[in-house]
């Protein structure tokens, strides 16, 4: 299991206090501020992980989806180390991708409890690369506030782990300038299997020819 | 038949292979992994899915009931998009995750099995409201010999509708889409797996046409 597609859910709900590690039967909306970016994995909001989420040195992480809410005008960013990966075309900061370019459920509403079915206008490619040892984080920025009640928004990632040998073969794969997807990883190997044989070939006729 | 395509659906009223039909919220089974096989809930099967030596499946798509989310007070409407309303949530908040003999599949970040799939990304069944954020790619192969299981978990029973104290049809809806290979056909996805190929029907036809070619 060298290559694992995952997904991260994150939404504001948790149990005694702002975050909680597990989701639970008792979780319920907590109240996020406007206009802050809160980290989707240990942001202290809503269902939380144990420690920031990074590669080690054997893994690879490919960034291959992310869509929020559209509601509170919400928006989603991607963090590498300390850099932005969404920039304005002046090379300023912006919030991300906005839940209503990339919904999250897709085909829900752009209000709460609304009628219309969003689809997505944003594709996320080519795809975001985490190398290992790299740290990542998801930003999710909430820009109205709530009107009345809190609102449940919620964020979505869709990424492939390498991990093992598949993430050797991902670092040489960025190196050739190929892109890293799991075709590719199974092309390269395909081509490293088909070398050796040719070799193993290579040596069994030598040798045939040397004892002739 | 030695590639056949397969599917299963758990649903959580049904009681068909002797399980039980879900109970209204605060139940026991609120918030736990139940196993859409032999989980003693919803429809069962006799013996929990495993391969044999001569089997290998690939398991192509999960998806579960969906969610959507609402306001915290939001007792004014009871329904939204057919899903019952409760705690911010309309629905289950449920999903789903694949074992294969004791490891989970889907992790967090920070490598800690989680639980799973949620439905809000990949919605069973699929409607113009809910659309599949989520694709199974790359598949999850289950190698002969070992056993698999398909866990089930939601969290938000008031969200769910019940009627007599059980929960009603359709409310929690479980599917797995996988082909089973069998006999020579599943010799051959070894072969393919060795060589770093999907296993999917194409290519284990292109192996089998190669192997005639080389005759």
């Amino acid at each position: 299991m060298a290559m694992r597609s995952q997904v991260y859910e994150w939404t504001n709900l948790a149990t005694g206090g702002n975050s909680s590690l597990r989701r639970s039967t008792t979780d319920v909306p907590v109240a996020i501020p406007t206009n802050r970016e809160i980290d989707v994995f240990t942001g202290g909001y809503g269902n939380n992980i144990t420690k920031p989420a990074e590669t080690t040195a054997t893994q690879f992480v490919v960034i291959e989806d992310i869509a929020a809410t559209p509601y509170r005008d919400g928006a989603v960013q991607i963090r590498i180390n300390t850099t932005d990966y969404f920039q304005n075309p002046d090379v300023t900061n912006q919030d991300g991708i906005p839940g209503l370019a990339s919904p999250y459920p897709r085909g829900g509403a752009s209000t709460v409890a609304g009628t219309d079915n969003l689809l997505k206008s944003f594709d996320l490619y080519p795809d975001v690369y985490v190398l290992p040892g790299q740290v990542y984080q998801i930003l999710y920025t909430a820009k109205s506030d709530d009107s009345g009640s809190t609102t449940v928004v919620a964020c979505f990632v869709k990424y492939t782990l390498y991990d093992g040998p598949d993430a050797l073969i991902a670092n040489k794969l960025l190196e050739l300038g190929v892109t890293i997807n799991p075709n590719n990883v199974d092309w390269y190997k395909r081509s490293l299997i088909e070398q050796q044989q040719k070799a193993a070939q290579a040596a069994a006729m030598a040798a045939a020819g040397g004892q002739a | 038949m030695a590639m056949r395509s397969q599917i299963y659906e758990w649903d959580a009223s049904r009681t068909d292979g002797g399980g039980n039909a879900i109970a209204g919220s605060g139940a026991n089974q609120d918030g736990q992994r139940l196993s859409i096989f032999v989980g003693g809930f919803g429809n069962n099967i006799t013996k929990p899915a495993e391969t044999t030596a001569t089997e290998f499946v690939v398991i192509e798509d999960i998806s579960i009931s969906p969610t959507a989310f609402m306001k915290a007070n939001n007792g004014a409407e009871p329904a939204y998009r057919g899903l019952t309303q409760a705690t911010g949530l309309a629905g289950g908040r449920s999903f789903v995750q694949v074992r294969i003999n004791t490891t989970d599949y889907f992790l967090d970040p920070d490598n800690i099995p989680n639980d799973g799939i949620p439905g809000t990304a990949s919605p069973y069944p699929r409607s113009i409201d809910f659309q599949p954020s989520f694709n199974l790619y790359p598949d999850v192969y289950v190698l002969p010999g070992q056993v698999w299981d398909v866990l089930a978990t939601y969290y938000n029973a008031p969200g769910m509708s019940y009627n007599a104290g059980t929960i009603n049809a359709g409310e929690l809806q479980c599917f797995v889409k996988y082909t089973l290979y069998d006999g020579p056909d599943a010799l051959i996805a070894n072969k393919l797996l060795e060589m770093g190929i999907s296993i999917n029907p194409g290519n284990v036809d292109w192996y089998k046409r190669s192997l005639l070619g080389a005759q």
